[in-house]
């Protein structure tokens, strides 16, 4: 009897909110992209920093691959993406911050009071980061293309680093959301951020994989960051590595999952009602 | 007409650490009326919105808002209801009519529905001058009314309103005192409201309920609770609190109930009027004479005085000298 009851009402409350998941999804990336926007000053300065370094690795070890065993091609092909995955860390903050500014504001509580779908009010956050993280990844992209960058892969090579560098980026902003969701604060969240940054170390960041020994070589192959690096490397410089990019894919979902059960986890966390 | 927006029974919430929030409380609302829920800070104000709202859960006890339970039907409560809480959460970034829109289509209402009612809305709070501005350059009687026009979006019929003129100069007080009373009189919609302020309870409410330490001291119609003082006070104002309690043994003759507050005291009388020449001859024959001499009406002060043994207005004067903010 209790079990029809609640059928009845959840039917009831369904029906009487017209909107999709999705569209209630739509509004919101687009809400969050236009405060984003209003903010350029909080969007410049991760591309800025990866391109600075770019440059920096590039003028200073642009030589490199004739001395380094094992990277073939191109340094800058090699680097590039170095570039682009510290760029999607600092990236995946974007989605957090835009986040935790609404639940330091009491905006999260207004928006809490609709019936607006729990899931929507997460994901919508990290797909407008995934866009701007999109544009962050193209702008690096076109300042290697403008450095000399000469991709074997082509245009579909850059598009395949572009998802690479995004879906790595939203496999982290789920870690980044779940402290904003947890702290409800900026300082926090930011700090939650900065965890990523000896991550970029702890892989084949300078050289190949098979020059890493010991406890590094073992770091580096449980960090994702390494079979996404592989992968872009192989697209800038080698060719078509099937195998490089399943694992990165594979490397980013396996990220992704566990970093959501845990912003799922945050979520449910900040809107139980107690 | 007539049925209950609001019901609340024996409701208790408790938060960690043995702190209880409000404990046993229970009254209703009649449809279409303005219920003022007076109390000091940290009575219990804000807890009770924010449990009524679907925000939290009670630890025990039963609530229902429009007819529907706040536990189990949430979404339900969430259509009837609006809210302003006591912190404006509305994003300095967006622009009015953006918030507005926003808000409709969360409601499920079409983008065109959204957008004619966030203009009907902006017209409603004479927000319309403004709207091409972002938010975070309204001044605080703006964003008040903003959040008003965001909590009447999707039409309910039930109001919640957490301390909506706090932090306000009077004349945006005001304005927003007229607002609610219009939303209640021209849309007929149930309001409750939580203040800390005397006269705006006694300015709005239909009923007033006192609330201190998590529980109802006393409720009433604030007339009602006015006559039930039944009389008028002589208000005597000495140099010190010493002087004023040399005074009260001088003039206790007249009345069976005096109060010594700091420097004044109050004398309860049937026709306190006629007793101010023999009240000042008897001090002048004992050599004191008071400041000033004042003649009032119980207020709802009087009642809050009377019910909890303090007085709301020096509670609050301690709290605006710590914030800064004058009263």
């Amino acid at each position: 009897m209790d079990i029809i009851n609640n059928q009845a009402s959840v039917t009831r409350s369904e029906k009487s909110n017209p909107l999709s998941m999705f569209t209630q999804i739509y509004i919101l990336v687009v809400r969050s992209l236009t405060t984003l926007l209003r903010t350029p000053e909080a969007l410049l300065p991760p591309v800025a920093i990866s391109i600075f370094f770019l440059v920096i690795y590039q003028s200073t070890l642009g030589k490199a691959s004739s001395f380094i065993p094992g990277i073939d091609g191109s340094y800058l092909g090699f680097i590039l993406p170095l570039s682009i995955v510290s760029g999607s860390l600092s990236g995946s903050g974007v989605a957090a911050q835009n986040l935790v500014r609404d639940i330091e504001r009491g905006y999260f509580d207004k928006l809490l009071l609709t019936p607006v779908r729990r899931a929507a009010l997460l994901l919508a956050p990290i797909l407008a980061g995934a866009v701007i993280l999109g544009i962050q990844t193209i702008i690096v992209v076109a300042v290697g293309l403008l450095l000399g960058l000469n991709p074997v892969t082509g245009i579909p090579g850059l598009l395949v680093v572009i998802g690479l560098s995004i879906l790595l980026g939203i496999g982290f902003a789920g870690f980044t959301v779940s402290a904003a969701l947890g702290s409800g604060s900026a300082a926090a969240t930011q700090g939650a951020s900065f965890l990523f940054f000896p991550l970029t170390f702890l892989a084949p960041t300078f050289v190949p994989l098979s020059l890493l020994s010991g406890w590094l070589e073992v770091a580096a192959r449980i960090n994702p960051i390494t079979y996404v690096l592989q992968a872009m490397r192989a697209l800038l410089n080698t060719g078509w590595d099937t195998q490089a990019i399943l694992t990165s894919l594979l490397a980013c979902l396996i990220l992704g999952a566990v970093m959501y059960a845990l912003a799922a986890f945050a979520l449910t966390v900040r809107t139980r009602r107690t | 007409m007539g049925s209950r927006e609001i019901v609340v029974e024996n409701l208790v919430k408790n938060y960690p650490g043995n702190v209880t929030a409000i404990n046993d409380l229970s009254f209703r609302v009649d449809e279409g009326k303005i219920f003022g829920f007076l109390g000091p800070n940290g009575a219990g104000k804000s807890t009770t919105i924010k449990i009524l709202t679907t925000l939290a859960l009670p630890t025990s006890g039963k609530a229902s808002v429009g007819g529907f339970d706040i536990a189990s039907q949430a979404s339900e409560v969430r259509r009837v209801a609006g809210v302003a809480l006591q912190d404006i959460g509305i994003d300095p970034l967006m622009k009015p009519v953006e918030l507005l829109v926003l808000q409709g289509r969360m409601f499920g209402a079409s983008k065109s529905e959204a957008q004619a009612r966030a203009r009907e809305l902006l017209d409603l709070l004479q927000l319309s001058g403004a709207t091409d501005r972002r938010v975070g350059t309204y001044s605080g009687g703006m964003r008040r009314r903003l959040d008003l026009a965001l909590a009447l979006v999707h039409q309910p019929r039930v109001l919640f309103l957490d301390e909506p003129t706090t932090g306000l100069d009077p004349i945006s007080r005001r304005d927003v005192w007229r607002e609610v009373r219009r939303l209640n009189r021209e849309l007929g919609i149930t309001i409750f409201l939580t203040t800390q302020y005397l006269e705006e309870a006694d300015e709005l409410a239909d009923t007033v309920a006192i609330i201190v330490g998590g529980k109802i001291a006393v409720e009433g119609s604030p007339a009602r609770l006015k006559a039930a003082l039944g009389e008028e006070s002589l208000n005597l104002v000495f140099e010190s609190p010493e002087i004023a309690q040399q005074s009260q043994s001088a003039v206790q003759q007249f009345s069976d109930r005096i109060q010594l507050d700091r420097d004044t005291v109050r004398l309860y009388l049937e026709q306190a009027a006629e007793a101010i020449p023999a009240v000042i001859s008897q001090l002048q024959q004992v050599a004191l004479s008071p400041l000033s001499i004042t003649l009032t009406q119980p207020t709802l002060d009087d009642v809050f005085l009377q019910v909890t043994g303090q007085r709301l207005v020096a509670a609050e004067a301690d709290k605006a000298k710590s914030s800064g903010s004058k009263r």
